[in-house]
């Protein structure tokens, strides 16, 4: 874009008067290899050119260094500097101008010159022309605007684009959420737009008399364009990218702590990362390609390597690359998919100009480092325990491998079994996966610490009690040591050593933390090994054991998405709401780097065991939650927050909302639509249930669980009818999932005496009890299964529990809501029962369940519909068949004055036409 | 493809090969002939224009040097294609560089059919006492997949011109032939039965240019 100043050097007054006038001059020139120097078109006046114009523009390279000296036939001196030509004048200031680019000349019988095509003519006395647009490099929105009103001489034009944008605008009110449709239409404005400035009469002269100019005023003009419509375009864009993006932010959360030294970068180029990174996250504030492709030359033109003499050494491909994608994975960008869509697509201005300038050579950069991130072929961070093994072997090196002779080195490999004994040892272990071999080093050395804690207790005692004398300390905790010793209290040498090397023996336990204050439990959860995990809480280790970064074992488990990990810490009791270092919750983790997965876990499990986790609680830098969804565009994750409470409208500490984090309209929506609408909610799979319930019913969650019932109890006193809205919502939420324990849980059911009782069909049926003070074991568990909630209390609509548990089909929950003595006939706001609901969305074991326990099969609701009504107008077959057995009275006419069969006639549902045909037959 | 209404040619070419064979090198010696590399901007190591007028016809070379190491074999088709011209980089003296332009060139016949102009270059030979790649070898297998083949030496400055203009002059034949065979066609195009693919790359490749 910037520095392609073209003209046909053939076509060049100057080069074609040399060649036709001055053919031998020309012709002695090439064959000597001299460098021709044409003056750009324009820029010479108009006048006869002589012999002497021509030598003062034919340099001859000097001997001594051709590369940069030459002087010309003129016998001037001139030097060649970054891409400048000065020539020395006897008086006044050196004369300079610009290289615009060099041209080879390979003629028919292979003699090679060059022509440079320069700026401004190499002679003191030329008065040139001011027409400098044509070397003018457009570098900004400010530029294009400049030069549409200079060349212009007015507003005019600007105005006139700005008009057909507002045009569109306001004819394309929603833009199309599809990339190819999007650059069609948007492709057309800009035709227009170009067509208006091409009218103004001053660009069209213009751009006629140079071809440079023509580049430039189409390039202004779609920046223009660009600028006014980016708002209303990168939107849809977004939207269209959202898929790609959350993936590709997926991606790069979860290698967000990777280090230079990850990527093979080289040393040499570590210190040009910051600048270089902060010029590129800039590129989110260019509105236009232009712009923004120019922020992509200038963060890759950043990373530079300087030898010795402060020389830029130049760098090829495979330094440069993995240097762009360390950038782009820590620029913290959540758009980039969205950003390499808009300057690919986009760039209307450099159609003509072929697919290799270097617009799309920085494009395509960028394209080739989204996708190196997103084919995963990078390993991603290695563990964080690595990096202690890395910078030791630095060292090593750097040492000259001269560090065994430390004193810890030379204890542990004078043992036989060192290897073992090391902490490193055990992480390896763990990554692979060896729980038997885990378990067995760590009992080992656990019952040794307790062995040598016990000994020194027992030497204390005899070296400070000296009267103490009983032998039988040693007797359970028998150690070999003290039997190699000459004798127990035996202070020689020897012993002293044997001693000494069992009390340093570095043997790690559970307990034990590396350098980084790891320990075997967050090392297992980073690995995800949920049955190290298990068997190292049994253990004894600590749940909420911190690292230097105050990450808890949870926090890992949830940014590296270890869901079964993460659900065995929750059960052995670990803090849920724990904040690290930068006050990242768990939550928060899980959130931000994607893992839907584990943020179900954690929201779910704090529903169940009445923990309440800290939805919207914030990081160091106020992002709650739902910021970080947002952001990086997880639709899912989003959706399951705001549907446990998250407030979108809360802001962090650059005062930004969830709302002004949300790059695209899905998110929007997902963030706008803070008032559930229930059919959408993600349903959560049964496996998940699963795994929560059964962990559950272990005996500290339990307890848990009571204590908090009672806590929620006295609450409730307070303020009922409002509790009660808000259990109710929670309950008819339960029952929309499915999970009918849960809802239990929340209606004080006691679900597993619920399920006792099943199992013994007799009890269940007997609804009463013996007497109304009886105490006999039956009447007990029956009583147990009832509770104090009011089970008939319903929703702002009129839904009771009973009405979701039909609707949703969950037959379960409708004994157990018929056995709380639930109303079977009540009705929502528009006058339905639950058998109206469970025969619209045909669930015929509710049915039969509703009618057995005698439900009023021809209950009406307000539009006069009975259920048979619903079933025939949705064509619910199976619904049908059921309801015809419990003689439903077919002459009912609802508010519409139709019978049920009337309403399957207009629906032509024929197998219900022949279900009420024979019914009737049967009947008569 | 990618002419311009002037009638200059833009030719996008892309250097392959495995890394160290000496890619970046032989595109710094073609174009530092002229300006200075301490002017060079990063960029420019990786990206660079040149600009050449043969027998009145005016190219406009984009020459895109790839990363070589196997980590990014992957990336080869966001790099290489609508490009004209593929210059297959080995290093005489090491027989797995030559393994890979081999592969490199099933991969490009196989994504761009015979649209691409194809080079290969055997680099470094002054070391030519250190050959591995035979001779005859060489030669033969770049015949058979109708590339050109020549030797150079970035260091020494062998070659290196020549394969460039060679590589130049065979594009802005194919180029022309294409464009030749795309009028032939759209003349024709009720005549010839529309079988052979190439003809049909071409035509889309011709097209692409406004």
């Amino acid at each position: 874009m910037d520095g392609t100043y073209d003209e046909i050097i053939s076509d060049n007054p100057f080069f074609v008067e040399l060649k036709a006038e001055y053919a031998s001059l020309f012709q002695h020139c090439i064959t000597q290899s001299w460098v021709i120097c044409v003056p750009r078109i324009g820029s010479l006046t108009t006048r006869v050119f002589t012999v002497e114009d021509f030598c003062a523009h034919l340099l001859v390279p000097s001997d001594e260094l051709p590369e940069t000296h030459y002087s010309t036939l003129t016998e001037k001196q001139v030097t060649v500097t970054n891409k400048v030509i000065t020539l020395e004048v006897t008086k006044g200031l050196p004369l300079q101008s610009h290289i615009l680019f060099e041209e080879t000349f390979y003629t028919e019988d292979f003699i090679k010159y060059k022509v440079w095509c320069i700026e401004t003519p190499l002679e003191p006395t030329a008065n040139f022309s001011d027409n400098t647009i044509s070397k003018e490099y457009l570098t900004s929105i400010n530029d294009c605007i400049d030069l549409l009103w200079t060349q212009a001489a007015g507003r005019q034009v600007l105005d006139q684009i700005e008009h057909s944008v507002k045009v569109f605008l306001k004819k394309n009110t929603a833009l199309p959420v599809a990339v190819g449709p999007l650059r069609d239409t948007v492709s057309e404005l800009y035709t227009q737009c170009l067509q208006i400035a091409l009218q103004n009469r001053r660009l069209r002269d213009k751009s006629k008399s140079c071809k440079q100019v023509l580049e430039n005023i189409k390039l202004a003009v779609e920046c223009y364009m660009q600028h006014l419509l980016f708002e209303a375009l990168f939107k849809p864009i977004c939207t269209c990218c959202a898929y790609e993006d959350s993936h590709l932010n997926k991606k790069i959360r979860n290698m967000c702590d990777i280090q230079l030294r990850d990527l093979d970068i080289k040393k040499e180029l570590y210190h040009a990362v910051p600048k270089a990174k902060q010029i590129l996250s800039k590129i989110d504030t260019c509105n236009t390609v232009l712009e923004k492709v120019l922020c992509l030359k200038q963060a890759l033109n950043a990373i530079n390597k300087k030898d010795d003499s402060n020389n830029v050494v130049l760098l090829t491909a495979d330094d440069l690359l993995p240097v762009f994608v360390f950038l782009v994975i820590k620029s913290g960008l959540p758009n980039w998919y969205s950003q390499l869509m808009y300057m690919k697509e986009f760039r209307f201005s450099g159609v003509g100009k072929g697919d290799g300038d270097e617009s799309a050579f920085l494009i395509t950069t960028l394209e080739a480092v989204i996708e190196h991130i997103q084919s995963g072929a990078l390993a991603g961070p290695p563990d964080p325990e690595s990096y202690y093994y890395e910078s030791n072997l630095t060292e090593e090196n750097v040492n000259g491998k001269e560090r065994r002779n430390s004193l810890t080195e030379s204890i542990s490999t004078s043992d036989t079994n060192s290897k073992e004994e090391t902490l490193e040892y055990i992480f390896e272990l763990i990554k692979a996966n060896h729980c038997e071999q885990v378990q067995a080093i760590l009992l080992r050395n656990q019952k040794h610490i307790q062995t040598i804690q016990q000994n020194e207790n027992n030497i204390l005692k005899i070296t400070f009690e000296n009267n103490l004398t009983d032998d039988d300390d040693d007797d359970d905790s028998d150690t070999e040591i003290y039997h190699k010793l000459c004798h127990p209290l035996c202070n020689c040498k020897k012993c002293c050593c044997k001693i000494s090397k069992n009390l340093l023996k570095t043997s790690p336990t559970v307990t034990s933390r590396d350098s980084h204050g790891l320990t075997a439990l967050h090392v297992a959860c980073i690995h995800g090994k949920a049955t190290i995990v298990e068997y190292l809480t049994e253990m004894g280790a600590e749940v909420n054991a911190t690292d230097l970064n105050e990450c808890t074992p949870l926090h890992y488990a949830a940014s590296r998405g270890h869901q079964n990990a993460l659900l065995l810490l929750l059960h052995s009791g670990a803090n849920i709401n724990q904040a690290n270092i930068d006050q990242n919750t768990p939550l928060h983790m899980a959130v931000n780097n994607g893992h839907l997965n584990c943020v179900k876990a954690l929201i779910y499990f704090a529903e169940h065991s009445r923990r309440k986790i800290r939805i919207n609680c914030v990081n160091e830098s106020g992002n709650t939650p739902l910021h970080l969804a947002s952001k990086w565009g997880y639709e899912g994750i989003a959706k399951l927050l705001i549907e446990n409470g998250a407030e979108p409208s809360l802001q962090n500490r650059s005062n930004k909302t969830a709302f002004d984090y949300a790059h695209n309209l899905k998110i929007l929506q997902v963030l706008k639509s803070c008032t559930p609408n229930l059919y959408e909610y993600i349903h959560i799979t049964s496996s998940n249930v699963k795994t929560l319930n059964c962990k559950t019913d272990s005996a500290a969650s339990l307890h848990l669980q009571k204590m908090s019932m009672k806590l929620n109890d006295s609450n409730n006193q307070v303020s009922k009818a409002v509790e009660n809205l808000k259990l109710i919502d929670r309950i008819l939420k339960a029952i929309s999932y499915g999970d009918v324990k849960l809802a239990c849980f929340y209606m004080n059911i006691n679900y597993s005496a619920y399920l006792e009782i099943k199992d013994k069909p007799d009890t269940f049926k007997q609804n009463s009890q013996c007497h109304p003070l009886c105490e006999c074991q039956v009447c007990k568990e029956t009583k147990q299964c009832s509770s104090d909630f009011d089970i008939n209390f319903s929703d702002t609509n009129g839904f009771t529990a009973f009405h979701y548990a039909a609707r949703y089909g969950l037959d379960e929950m409708c004994k157990i809501l018929i056995l709380n003595k639930a109303k079977i006939n009540c009705v929502n706001k528009k006058g339905q029962t639950p058998l109206h609901l469970a025969a619209l969305n045909n669930k015929t074991h509710v049915i039969r369940l509703l009618l057995e326990s005698g439900a009023n099969i021809n209950a009406i609701d307000l539009a006069g519909n009975t259920p048979l009504h619903d079933v025939c107008a949705m064509g619910n077959i199976g619904a049908a068949k059921i309801l015809m057995n419990y003689n439903p009275d077919l002459t009912m006419l609802n508010g519409g004055d139709k019978t049920a069969l009337t309403l399957a006639k207009e629906k032509v549902h024929l197998t219900i036409i022949d279900l009420i045909d024979k019914y009737t037959n049967r009947l008569e | 493809m990618s002419t311009a209404a002037s009638g200059t040619h833009n030719f996008k070419v892309v250097l392959l090969g495995e890394g160290c064979v000496g890619k970046t090198s032989l595109l710094l010696r073609y174009i530092e002939d002229k300006f200075n590399d301490k002017h060079l901007t990063t960029l420019q190591a990786t990206f660079l224009n040149k600009r050449l007028n043969i027998n009145g016809k005016r190219v406009n070379l984009s020459i895109w040097d790839t990363a070589g190491q196997e980590k990014f074999h992957a990336l080869g088709p966001i790099y290489y294609r609508n490009s004209n011209g593929a210059i297959l980089v080995y290093d005489i003296t090491d027989e797995d560089s030559f393994g890979k332009v081999k592969n490199w060139v099933k991969e490009l016949r196989k994504m761009l059919g015979s649209d691409i102009v194809l080079t290969i270059a055997g680099n470094k030979i002054d070391l030519e006492h250190e050959r591995t790649v035979p001779l005859e070898e060489a030669e033969s297998y770049a015949a058979m997949v109708g590339a050109q083949h020549f030797y150079t030496s970035a260091k020494l400055n062998q070659g290196v011109e020549e394969l460039f203009l060679d590589l130049t002059r065979t594009m802005i034949e194919r180029h022309e032939q294409n464009a030749q065979a795309d009028t032939n066609r759209t003349s024709q195009v009720l005549v010839v039965d529309d079988e052979a693919p190439p003809a049909q790359t071409s035509c889309c490749s011709g097209n692409r240019s406004n």
